[in-house]
């Protein structure tokens, strides 16, 4: 008995070191390709073990490029304004579905689901159309827009779990004690939920951060353009060392990876529970 | 300390006027920049509208879809999409569970595992294409390095028609089997330890545990990761695209890539439109055949107890 | 302040009725409780009277006013919650002065940073800080006002609750079951404790509970419920002497009121195999109501208990089932010989058994056999076929 469970913690732990290597060598080979010499990338000298004490070209990109500064920029406008937006569309429908009953309520709910499901290669044509009538091609803002569209039903879902597990008694409470349900809302229940509230931000600003598709198709203009729009036009692209390419990208890939560490554990129950109800 | 002597007109404390108050703004939104691109699709996908005039194009009935129907490309594209999502779930699911599996039970450096485990979920999309591009390179990709050492030799893994499938899989598998892993283990852990206790007084061997014991408890959630995934798949545009473009020789040429091929490559927006369209139906199919699976699981549960 | 009218006061989910036709008037500075079973509407009533339930039909007044229709705030109540309804994310002291600061809401407080801002600022005035102070320091939680509810106790967490219902002063105060969550001794500590703050605050206070212990020490009247229906309305003593039914008799009273049946014979009433001595005159009284049939209401320390062999008038066979030392005191309960669950309603029906209470200590053990005996003049007749109280 007592060998069969150490073998089972030695099984477990070499399965574990399986997946770690998997999972992690894109991510080192990240690492390593911007710290090694362009000529050497193409040379096909490229090491396991690379040399460290070029460790300070994982920020090379900062120095060589001036558009990647510029591209970070408007990627960070573009996220924070889909998850401003975001945040405050989501915050207002998911109270509604957490504490009212009302007619249409089903129809709404699967409605947020079903977006989901929408192809944005679909939805990009006749949104290209009609950003281009309106004049909205080009235009930071006109990314926000799609962005959210997209970003808030899941943030919806992450608030609206995070809403159902607070008591009734206190909001009515609060009602007793002179709230209005605009004021239920901001002072009791969305400082409740801030942990939520917080992963919910951190899905809809990388849903702007990351966002390819609209950011390659409505914007043209380069100095427009957000670091992942950037970043894909140096696919075989052979002017740029790859060293520096790989820099950006490691630049880009870091804050996105580090919040979602933090916020793992309530951005899955917001979207399990989310997507199981909706 | 009196009360307010003069009686509002008939005015409920609680008015039903609330709720839409408070869900309106999402709801006009979600119209506004997905139902009216969703209409506008449609409508777009029965004319002759092109890039160069995308407000212009006549109408030009049911042509497009006809075409559609007895187009070997898109025939093909529609197998393509189906393999391509039938792997990514199968992949996805049996990775993400084992990974689930594996850290859901105390080792040494459990936690530095997991985090690692988790990353590739956060990584951006056109990050992961840029390395998964390097490591597939044909003369200096470590893939092909990895090869010739063993002995196999270089293949063209994003160039060769007979690999283009698998290399976006891998690329696909590896960015999104840390979300199964999560949401499993999140399931795992609800698991009581009551029932591995009592699997064990019975003398049930660990696989047989997690046979009867875990996966049982586990179905309710692959189920809807599995329906999280397939959807998602059908419209995962962005890695396919960057990776390799649909190319080599079609191969990974899914609804979705055919749809932007069509409408930015040749211009054809209506065409494009109607592919995306039927690509839709496909994604809404799937989603109905699963809540009407759920629906009778769930009732042959409820009279199972 | 408000005398509290209930003028056919209903409340239905859909079909379900959950409050039928209500009817009364709480006079002003009056506890009331809200007595009955779970279940039984006590609580939708309570929140009916605050505003967090629509009443359905029927119209509800403070004094003057019709307050169907006006929001909770505008009632010029106070609500005490059997969770407490603390506001986790808030101190003792915002918890507290909170109903202040939203007196002082404004419009532009939705704001956001600029309302948190004016909200602390409302905190920090002068009078408000006062208040706050004053009431904390009645309710002992000064050394408190910094923590939040989570780093305090449960009757802490209580006396919180009572804090934020005093410090606007309302008209009204509603409390639901405010005691449940406390253990047996703190309990009764905070039954005194409210006892002594209504007759500080001198305002009418509303009660709900399915306590009986609280009902008759903390109320000045007290309304028994059951299913949705007003069973009884009157004082603690009217209702425990001159219970209105069966119902009232056996719910209220620990042990709760033995109810027998009897019936009326020429040679006086029946109860069993026995005739009471000396029931010639009562039995005559009640055939002349119309019907043979009667319920016999007596409290449990109006039955005397004598051991089996005993003699003397009015005496019933019966057989010791239970015995329980109080010390003081003890409960006796036993069954009537041959009369198995004919005779009785209410909670003996269940067990079968009767109780008396008696004073010091009882030479009875279980089984004994023994003789039981009730003057007449100590007994509530109720109806057969209604149940309700009858004068003979």
């Amino acid at each position: 008995m007592i060998g069969r469970r150490n073998l089972g913690v030695g099984v477990r732990t070499l399965l574990a070191a399986l997946l770690v290597i998997l999972a992690g060598f894109p991510l080192y080979w990240i690492l390593n390709t911007a710290i090694t010499p362009s000529n050497t990338l193409y040379g096909g000298g490229q090491k396991i073990f690379p040399d460290l004490s070029r460790s300070a070209h994982l920020f090379s990109v900062l120095v060589t490029d001036n558009s990647f500064l510029r591209w970070i920029g408007n990627s960070v406008v573009v996220a924070l304004g889909t998850t401003v937006a975001g945040l405050l569309l989501a915050t207002l429908a998911a109270y509604a579905l957490s504490r009212y009953r009302f007619v249409g309520k089903g129809i709404m709910g699967f409605g947020f689901f079903a977006t989901q499901m929408l192809p944005e290669a679909l939805l990009v044509v006749p949104l290209y159309s009609l950003f281009a009538s309106l004049g909205m091609l080009n235009q930071l803002y006109g990314l926000v827009l799609a962005n959210t569209a997209f970003a808030m039903p899941v943030a919806t879902f992450i608030l609206k779990a995070a809403m159902d597990s607070i008591p009734y008694e206190m909001e009515e409470s609060a009602r007793v004690d002179g709230c209005g349900a605009l004021s239920i809302l901001q002072i009791m229940v969305v400082p409740l939920i801030a942990p939520s509230m917080a992963a919910a931000a951190v899905i809809a600003f990388f849903d702007g951060w990351n966002e390819y598709l609209f950011a390659t198709t409505f914007i043209t203009d380069e100095h427009k353009w957000t670091a992942s729009t950037g970043l894909a036009s140096f696919i075989g692209e052979f002017l740029i060392p790859l060293d520096s390419v790989f820099s950006g990208a490691f630049l880009f890939t870091l804050p996105a990876v580090v919040f979602f560490l933090i916020m793992q554990r309530r951005i899955v129950s917001g979207l399990t529970a989310g997507s199981v109800k909706g | 300390m009196s009360v307010p002597q003069t009686v509002p007109t008939s005015r409920k404390p609680r008015t039903p006027l609330a709720p839409y108050l408070f869900i309106g703004a999402a709801v006009i939104y979600l119209a506004v920049f997905a139902g009216v691109p969703i209409l506008k699709g449609f409508q777009l996908s029965l004319t002759d509208t092109q890039l160069i005039n995308p407000n212009g194009g006549s109408p030009v009935g049911l042509d497009n879809y006809a075409a559609l129907v007895g187009s070997e490309v898109f025939l093909r594209s529609v197998v393509t999409t189906i393999v391509y999502a039938f792997c990514t779930v199968a992949g996805s699911l049996l990775i993400g569970t084992v990974s689930a599996v594996v850290l859901n039970r105390a080792f040494p450096g459990r936690l530095l595992a997991r985090a690692v485990i988790v990353m590739p979920w956060a990584v951006p999309t056109v990050a992961v294409v840029l390395v998964f591009r390097w490591i597939f390179n044909n003369d200096n990709g470590v893939a092909n390095a990895a090869f010739s050492a063993l002995g196999i030799g270089a293949q063209g893994w994003l160039t060769d028609p007979r690999y283009g499938m698998l290399s976006i899989l891998i690329a696909t598998v590896w960015k999104v089997s840390p979300f199964v892993m999560l949401v499993v283990l999140a399931a795992l852990q609800a698991v009581p330890d009551e029932l591995y206790e009592a699997a064990r007084v019975d003398g049930a061997d660990m696989y047989s545990t997690f046979k009867s014991v875990v996966l049982p408890h586990l179905m309710p959630t692959l189920r809807i990761v599995g329906l999280l995934m397939t959807i998602w798949s059908f419209r995962r545009f962005e890695i396919i695209w960057l990776l390799t473009g649909g190319g080599p020789a079609d191969v990974t040429n899914t609804i979705v890539i055919n749809v932007y091929q069509q409408a930015f490559g040749n211009s054809q927006l209506g065409f494009g439109a109607a592919i995306g369209v039927l690509g839709l139906l496909l994604s809404l199919a799937v989603t109905l055949v699963y809540f009407v699976l759920e629906t009778r699981t769930e009732r042959k549960n409820r009279v199972a107890v | 302040m408000p005398t509290i009218t209930f003028n056919g006061v209903s409340k239905s989910f859909g079909a379900n009725t959950v409050i039928k036709e209500f009817n009364a008037e709480v006079p002003d500075k009056d506890f009331l409780v809200l007595l009955g079973p779970s279940g039984c509407g006590k609580s939708t009533m309570l929140r009916m009277i605050a505003g967090l339930t629509e009443i359905t039909a029927g119209e509800l007044r403070f004094d003057d006013t019709v307050v169907n229709d006006l929001s909770p705030k505008r009632r010029n109540i106070a609500f005490v919650f059997q969770s407490y309804a603390l506001y986790p994310h808030m101190k003792v002291r915002s918890n507290i002065a909170f109903p202040l600061v939203m007196d002082n809401f404004r419009w532009w407080h939705h704001i956001p940073i600029v309302g948190g801002l004016a909200r602390r600022a409302i905190l920090k005035r002068a009078d408000v800080a006062e208040k706050v102070d004053a009431v904390a320091a009645m309710l002992e939680l000064t050394d408190y006002l910094d923590r939040r509810p989570k780093a305090l106790s449960g009757g802490q967490r209580q006396r919180v609750a009572l804090a934020r219902s005093l410090i606007r002063d309302p008209a009204v105060y509603l409390l639901d079951e405010p005691l449940s969550n406390l253990d047996a001794k703190l309990r009764s500590q905070m039954r005194a404790a409210i006892s002594a703050l209504h007759a500080r605050v001198r305002k009418t206070f509303v009660y709900v509970t399915h306590d009986q212990v609280e009902a008759m020490t903390m109320g000045t009247r007290i309304i028994v419920l059951n299913d949705g229906v007003v069973q009884q309305y009157g004082t603690p003593k009217e209702i425990y002497d001159r219970p209105a039914n069966t119902f009232v008799a056996t719910f209220i009273g620990s042990p709760p009121m033995n109810v027998f049946l009897a019936e009326a014979g020429a040679d006086g009433l029946r109860v069993g195999d026995h005739v009471l001595p000396g029931s010639r005159d009562a039995a005559e009284r009640v055939i002349s109501r119309g019907s043979a049939m009667i319920r016999l209401g007596v409290r449990a320390e109006k039955i005397a208990i004598h051991p089996g062999d005993a003699t003397g008038e009015n005496l019933i066979e019966a057989r010791v089932a239970v015995v329980e030392h109080l010390g003081a005191e003890t409960i006796v309960g036993f069954a009537l010989e041959g009369t198995e669950g004919v005779n009785v309603v209410g909670a003996a029906s269940t067990s079968g058994l009767f109780y008396a209470r008696l004073t010091g200590e009882v030479p009875l053990s279980v089984n004994d056999p023994c003789r039981v005996g009730f003057a007449l003049d100590a007994v509530t007749w109720f109806d057969h076929a209604s149940g309700r109280r009858v004068e003979l």
